[in-house]
């Protein structure tokens, strides 16, 4: 074995490991011990996601701002922060794409912009992860997380390091919520605010579907369980019923246990907030029981995989997408220069012009603040985020502006609803 | 939030049936955890890998007879071949895992065969992980539906299908084990490695059979699994092999019929448990609250009876 170990260690090796194996009469009280810390972490594991987890709410007054000095020749770095393997792929590299084309030929006082990827899964851990990781290498700002649970976990981490950072595509209230103990001075978004799709969804599913009963599944995330609230509580302010909500984790795909729920409740409609991964499988084992009852979702499932994955399955799926009017000079631009660079549309995937809008207002920004002196650039970071929080740009997405929380004011964003139809969405008449 | 609190009889029953589907599947796998621990006293963690790789296989069986394309006699066929295929994959896989990851450390300390087990399994889950791209495959739907039963109380055919599949399949290891010359062999391993040796059994070669048994029995739970749940990821095998475990222990571990007990005593406690509790006044407990229920029992097991349901190991250590 191990020549400095000695004896005493060895033993103590092969007993743990008869411990283990159930060969001792302590076996029981290890097995105890070891199976309540599995439970603790499951437990943790499994608790909410939302809004409650962050009364310590760190915010403005933990960060400091401290000035980057980029060198002689050298690039400025700016993170994106997004999922770049996985089941989200095709919602998240794209989103990396088009960031990255804000900042093709740019230069400032001669340095170059230079992006740095860094992939958070979409998840609270990968958030923070991605976070640190981005703060280690120097960046002066990050566009992103993707993702709400993301944003939640990272904001701490950005607070404190005085980066601020835009994100073209969470959209959970909780992200920008006052009662989070914030907002966070750091963080701003160019999309749209929950706030707006649950309740257009709800007066879809009451006016348009006329349904009064529904039955709530949901991502136990920031996002779905922003959602769920928006949705319920509209649609029982509406006067309808909301029959009963259950909560999955990601990656789940045993859903027989809600199906039945369903089944055995009032329903007339399933709300689903969530993404597409889980989504597919859900509604494939809820179509194996129930061709009727009707499927309504939201941005996170109206994807291509989703209809790729549920075929048939998905017809007749409702889902909404709140989409700024994608239309205008800049747009059009950067729809062509997207198409050139990546030989897809950039329509193909949600979010491109928000990514794009996002890298934008980072690089005007730092425009204004960045200070030659010599050959190098010094970027007040306190500068840069004040000039960020007074962005007022028309982008691809529309108007541009922040208020107080760090939410786009400038634009309208009407909330498009589509049925899947012969195995494509088709705009809802 | 629940406003049916007391639900009809015939809600009951089809979660019972999703239980017991659920159940099967922890069955079939805890059966390869019992019996590896019966003639090893390994507890093979590599056993969801080798359960998710039989998945693969029949996945890739699948898409190979055209996935959504399949209809008429053509998916009897193709279910068959997703399952000796997988059942192929799997007892291949979990060969090579027994040959390179565990005889070497056969006689090292046993705390050095379960780091191996533990390594073996996060290698796996990433090598598969990493070939797909980390994305989910999914099954085509071509199994029949439709469902049998009278009045309310309905059972789906691909459940009836799951259930019956893995009884087959327990009743088939069953006959092996008792009433072959191999199943001797294995239980006379299990019973006293050394001993048997002398006697004239082949004891690597019976070891090697524990697990191509094993990898056979997970691998048609893989298939079964994909063609229920449809999603299929690198992943896939971590909380099902946990789970599979968890119910070798609840049955008594080393013990085959603890093993298929357990199983559908988890099965039927982390679905039907869960939704009794959740009708409790003032509790919530979401579809989440599954698996804490079910590693609570596991606790609840080792502390008031550590040898399991089926009270004395069958395999006992010499």
């Amino acid at each position: 074995m191990v020549p400095s170990l000695n004896g005493r260690q060895i033993y103590t090796m092969e007993r743990l490991g008869g411990i283990l194996l159930f060969n001792s009469q302590r076996a029981r009280w290890l097995w105890l011990i070891a199976s309540l810390a599995i439970v603790a972490m499951l437990a943790i594991a499994c608790g909410d996601d939302d809004d409650d987890d962050d009364t310590d709410g760190g915010n403005g007054d933990g960060g400091s701002f401290e000035t980057v000095t980029v060198g002689d020749g050298a690039p400025i770095k700016i993170g994106i922060s997004t999922i770049l393997a996985g089941d989200l792929e095709s919602l998240g590299v794209p989103i990396a794409q088009a960031a990255e084309l804000a900042g093709e030929g740019v230069e400032i006082e001669g340095h170059a912009i230079e992006f740095i990827r860094r992939d958070d899964q979409c998840t609270p851990e990968g958030g923070a992860s991605a976070a640190s990781q981005l703060i280690e290498e120097g960046v002066v700002a990050v566009v992103g997380p993707i993702c709400s649970g993301g944003v939640i976990a990272a904001q701490d981490l950005y607070e404190a390091a005085g980066i601020t950072h835009v994100s073209p595509s969470s959209t959970a209230i909780a992200a920008t919520a006052p009662d989070r103990g914030t907002p966070y001075g750091t963080f701003f978004r160019v999309t749209y605010n929950d706030g707006i799709q649950g309740p257009a969804q709800a007066e879809f599913a009451l006016n348009e579907l006329k349904v009064t009963n529904a039955y709530i599944v949901y991502d136990t995330d920031a996002y779905g369980s922003g959602l769920r609230d928006a949705f319920g509580d509209a649609f029982e302010d509406g006067g309808g019923t909301i029959s009963g909500k259950e909560g999955y984790e990601k990656k789940e795909t045993n859903f027989q246990s809600i199906v039945t729920n369903i089944q055995g409740s009032d329903a007339e409609l399933v709300y689903f907030a969530g993404f597409y991964a889980e989504a597919t499988p859900f509604l494939q084992q809820l179509r194996q029981v129930d061709k009727d009852i009707l499927f309504l979702s939201g941005d996170g499932v109206r994807d291509d995989e989703f209809l790729a994955g549920a075929g048939a399955d998905a017809e007749g799926a409702y889902l909404s997408l709140p989409s700024p009017v994608l239309q205008g000079a800049v747009y059009d631009d950067f729809a062509s220069r997207f198409q050139a660079a990546t030989g897809e549309a950039a329509s193909d995937s949600p979010f491109t012009a928000e990514a794009f809008d996002a890298a934008t207002v980072i690089i005007k920004a730092l425009m204004e603040v960045a200070e030659a002196d010599g050959g190098e650039l010094k970027i007040d970071l306190g500068a840069l985020n004040e000039a960020i929080a007074n962005t007022k740009i028309d982008g691809a997405v529309g108007a541009i502006s922040f208020d107080e929380k760090g939410d786009n004011s400038g634009g309208e964003t009407p909330v498009t609803l589509f049925v899947v139809k012969d195995g494509e969405f088709v705009a809802y008449e | 939030m629940q406003v049916f609190f007391l639900a009809s009889a015939s809600f009951w029953f089809d979660q019972t049936v999703n239980g017991l589907t659920s159940g099967s599947i922890y069955a079939l796998l805890a059966l390869g955890y019992t019996m590896v621990y019966g003639v090893l006293q390994l507890i093979n963690f590599a056993h969801g890998e080798v359960f998710m790789l039989g998945s693969f296989a029949g996945y890739f069986v699948m898409v190979g007879f055209g996935g959504d394309e399949i209809a008429g006699p053509m998916i009897a066929v193709s279910i068959f071949c997703a399952i000796i295929v997988a059942m192929a994959a799997s007892s291949a896989a979990a060969v090579a895992i027994e040959r390179i990851a565990y005889r070497p450390v056969r006689n090292a300390p046993r705390l050095t065969a379960l780091i191996s087990a533990i390594g073996v399994s996060i290698f796996l889950q990433f090598l598969v992980l990493d070939m797909t791209s980390a994305k989910a495959k999914f099954y085509p739907a071509i199994f029949p539906e439709g469902s049998v039963g009278v009045s309310d109380y309905q059972v789906s055919y691909i459940q009836l299908f799951l259930i019956g599949a893995s009884i087959v399949m327990m009743l088939f290891l069953y006959v092996v084990v008792q009433r072959t010359s191999t199943g001797r062999a294995i239980r006379a391993v299990a019973e006293d490695k050394d001993n048997a040796a002398l006697l004239g059994v082949n004891v690597n070669r019976t070891i090697v059979i524990v697990f191509i048994l094993g990898a056979a029995m997970a691998a048609v739970g893989g298939v079964l699994w994909g063609l229920f749940f449809r999603g299929v990821r690198g992943t896939m095998g971590f909380l099902p092999g946990i789970k599979a475990f968890t119910a070798a222990v609840l049955g008594g571990i080393g013990s085959i019929p603890g093993a298929v007990a357990g199983g559908y005593f988890l099965g039927l406690a982390e679905t039907v448990g869960r939704e009794m509790l959740t009708r409790l006044p003032g509790v919530e407990f979401g579809n989440e609250w599954r698996d804490v229920i079910a590693f609570s029992l596991l606790v609840l097991v080792l502390l008031f009876r550590p040898t399991g349901i089926f009270g004395e190991r069958t395999y006992r250590r010499a």
